[in-house]
């Protein structure tokens, strides 16, 4: 875990959510959330199944809109000071600063290439060097690149379940996004394939700030700098990870802590 | 320890009868299997004995070529007073009478049952084409539509059941849609409407007119399009429903939008099943026979689609220096009507009285049909099979 930065160098929030009620119809999943996330650190949403902290996670780059009858009913969410639910948001542009990693590994049935491309295409990259430059730096930052550069025309599907994730990972941050979300990107991998991951997620938090979330706490304490602890649908306790998992300020983390909701 | 009874049959049946009615439910299932096969095979049989004979040849090529590159004629016996006949066509019919002088007895004359079955096969090739065309471009707009876009609720619902309920409009329905909508009032360019014209919208240069097609092979294709399109948007929606949701959702986190998602995360994924499907449905639009009655099929046309009486182009220019007279004749193809396989077969079958004369014909043209449809089938499976392999996820 890296140090706290010293007051003067803190750079404000990436991504702020302010007072943020979210539903899904008629029921509420998240009650008035209030998280900062810092610069270029890995904060962790951790909590029960059914928390809300999936939901809080894609409300930051707005992948809920995709629910037809989900919304934030009351306060905001500002990623690089701005709210992304402002008219004059678009939403392509939104999605290509803040990346997205799913909880199960789904590249496209393409060449590798094609799929850590696909982001720089999509935003009308045509350029052969650009691209070309951009998958050597993706994969090498997804720690793909010794093991895959001389296939780099096969098809991802060929790769093993953790080769996949991390193909994923490098498929998102070849648009170079400022925000990285990560939604149990290892809940569906073996232990190496896991710890493969988790050291890499040490190397992304230099270049990106990013967000997980994970159900397990061992995860988030090897992780994250931040934690930040749900329960039904209301943040119970946001601290530095140390802190919370040695030190709990509220009850009912300590309680989920231990594993004993008293 | 107690001794065990020796004959004591702790599993013993109970003699209620369940073993019976086991044995009676499973032979009654399996005879009605039986039953299906038997008289599939019946039919193909039938056909294969009767039709095959007709088609193919023991001789080299093997094949009758003259079945299949000539148009229907009609079929002239002339029979000698030994009791012979000669079969002929209505150019040999006089040469032989003359031959047999004194001879000549008697002379038949059976209809369409002579010559070939190029004519019928050309029009349902040109009916295929234009009624695919169209329902594939309609019918995966719609699914795509219906799949990505629209909001689930109440309305999708209401358009799913009308679609199914197309489906289950008989196809005579549609035949009389045709002929009101499109033989008789579709839009065309004109430069003098006609008078049944339902009414025209004047440019200037030319004038829109609602006065129909005409029977011809665009107005039996649209046709015929609506028939087969409940199938193309099923069977499409359901392709790309099995897309996984997950590349739709990546590919929005990328920052892809709607269009761009489907445009290169689904449509690729779904294009195997949309094509098999589509083969699917141009089976189905070749065996139709009532949607084309009205709209496009003649019962007997001496001249192809492309057989028209028009000078011939200047022949000392090349093909581009006329290209737009050679674009409006191709076109032309499309607005003549013609014969078509399904209505060939049901003008041969409603020929009264039936003769050993027209028989030829009759499963020469079922024979040709059937090996048309299920080769069309078996590409499907061919294709289907050879995508699936390119894209699996």
């Amino acid at each position: 875990m890296s140090a706290e930065p010293t007051a003067k160098t803190t750079p404000p929030p990436v991504v702020q959510v302010r007072d943020m009620d979210f539903c899904y119809g008629d029921s509420k999943a998240l009650f008035d959330i209030n998280l900062k996330v810092k610069y270029h650190r890995v904060t962790a949403l951790i909590g029960p199944s059914g928390c809300g902290k999936s939901t809080l996670l894609r409300c930051i780059n707005r992948m809920n809109d995709r629910v037809p009858s989900a919304r934030v009913t009351k306060g905001e969410v500002l990623v690089k000071g701005k709210n992304i639910h402002d008219a004059d948001v678009d939403l392509t542009q939104l999605r290509k600063q803040v990346g997205m990693v799913f909880q199960k590994s789904n590249p496209f049935p393409k060449s590798i290439y094609e799929n850590v491309a696909y982001g720089l295409r999509i935003h009308g990259e045509k350029n052969k060097s650009v691209l070309d430059e951009a998958v050597e730096r993706s994969l090498t930052h997804a720690a793909l690149w010794e093991e895959l550069k001389d296939r780099l025309q096969a098809n991802a599907l060929a790769l093993s379940g953790g080769q996949q994730q991390r193909l994923c990972i490098a498929r998102a941050i070849a648009t170079v996004p400022d925000v990285l979300l990560m939604d149990e990107p290892c809940s569906a991998l073996d232990p190496i394939s896991t710890l493969k991951i988790e050291e890499l997620m040490h190397q992304l938090a230099h270049e990106f700030t990013v967000v997980i979330v994970t159900h397990n706490m061992q995860q988030a304490v090897r992780v994250s700098d931040y934690t930040a602890f749900l329960h039904l649908g209301k943040l119970v306790e946001f601290a530095p990870t140390e802190e919370l998992f040695t030190n709990p300020r509220e009850k009912l983390t300590e309680a989920y802590l231990r594993g004993t909701f008293s | 320890m107690n001794p065990v009874p020796i004959n004591d049959n702790p599993f013993a049946g109970d003699n209620s009868g369940i073993q019976q009615r086991e044995t009676a439910a499973r032979w009654a299932l399996r005879i009605g299997s039986y039953i299906v096969v038997i008289i599939t095979l019946a039919i193909m049989l039938h056909i294969f004995v009767k039709g095959a004979p007709v088609v193919f040849r023991t001789q080299w090529p093997f094949v009758n070529t003259q079945f299949l590159t000539e148009l229907p004629a009609t079929l002239h016996v002339i029979e000698d007073q030994q009791g012979n006949h000669i079969e002929t066509d209505v150019n040999g019919a006089d040469a032989v009478k003359k031959k047999l002088g004194d001879n000549f007895r008697a002379e038949k004359t059976i209809s369409y049952s002579g010559g070939g079955i190029l004519g019928p096969i050309v029009g349902t090739a040109l009916l295929v084409v234009v009624s695919v065309g169209v329902a594939l471009f309609l019918g995966v707009a719609c699914a795509i539509y219906l799949s990505e876009y629209a909001r689930h609720g109440k309305f999708l619902e209401m358009v799913r059941l009308a679609i199914l309920n197309l489906a289950g409009v008989p196809s005579v329905v549609f035949g009389l849609f045709g002929l009101g909508a499109f033989v008789l009032t579709a839009p065309r360019f004109v430069d003098v409407p006609a008078e049944r014209s339902v009414f025209s919208i004047p440019f200037g240069f030319t004038t829109l007119s609602f006065e129909g097609w005409d029977t011809c092979v665009l107005s039996g294709g649209f046709t015929l399009a609506f028939v087969i399109l409940p199938v193309i948007i099923t069977a499409s929606e359901q392709c790309l429903q099995a897309v996984p949701q997950g590349f739709r959702e990546t590919s929005m986190a990328l920052g892809a939008t709607r269009w761009q998602t489907i445009r290169y995360s689904v449509l690729p994924f779904a294009t195997p099943g949309i094509l098999t499907s589509s083969i699917l449905g141009i089976a189905r639009a070749a065996g139709e026979t009532a949607p084309i009655m009205f709209t496009a099929a003649l019962a007997f046309k001496d001249k192809l689609p492309w057989q028209k009486d028009l000078p011939p182009l200047p022949a000392d220019a090349s093909i581009f220096a006329h290209w737009e007279q050679s674009v409006s004749r191709f076109l032309g193809i499309f607005t003549e009507s013609v014969q078509a396989l399904p209505y060939h077969i049901y003008t041969l079958a409603a020929k009264i009285p039936q003769n050993e004369y027209a028989e030829r014909a009759q499963y020469g043209s079922v024979f040709v049909f059937l090996v048309l449809v299920a080769s069309l089938a078996a590409s499907s499976v061919l294709l289907r099979k050879r995508l699936r392999a390119k894209y699996r996820w």
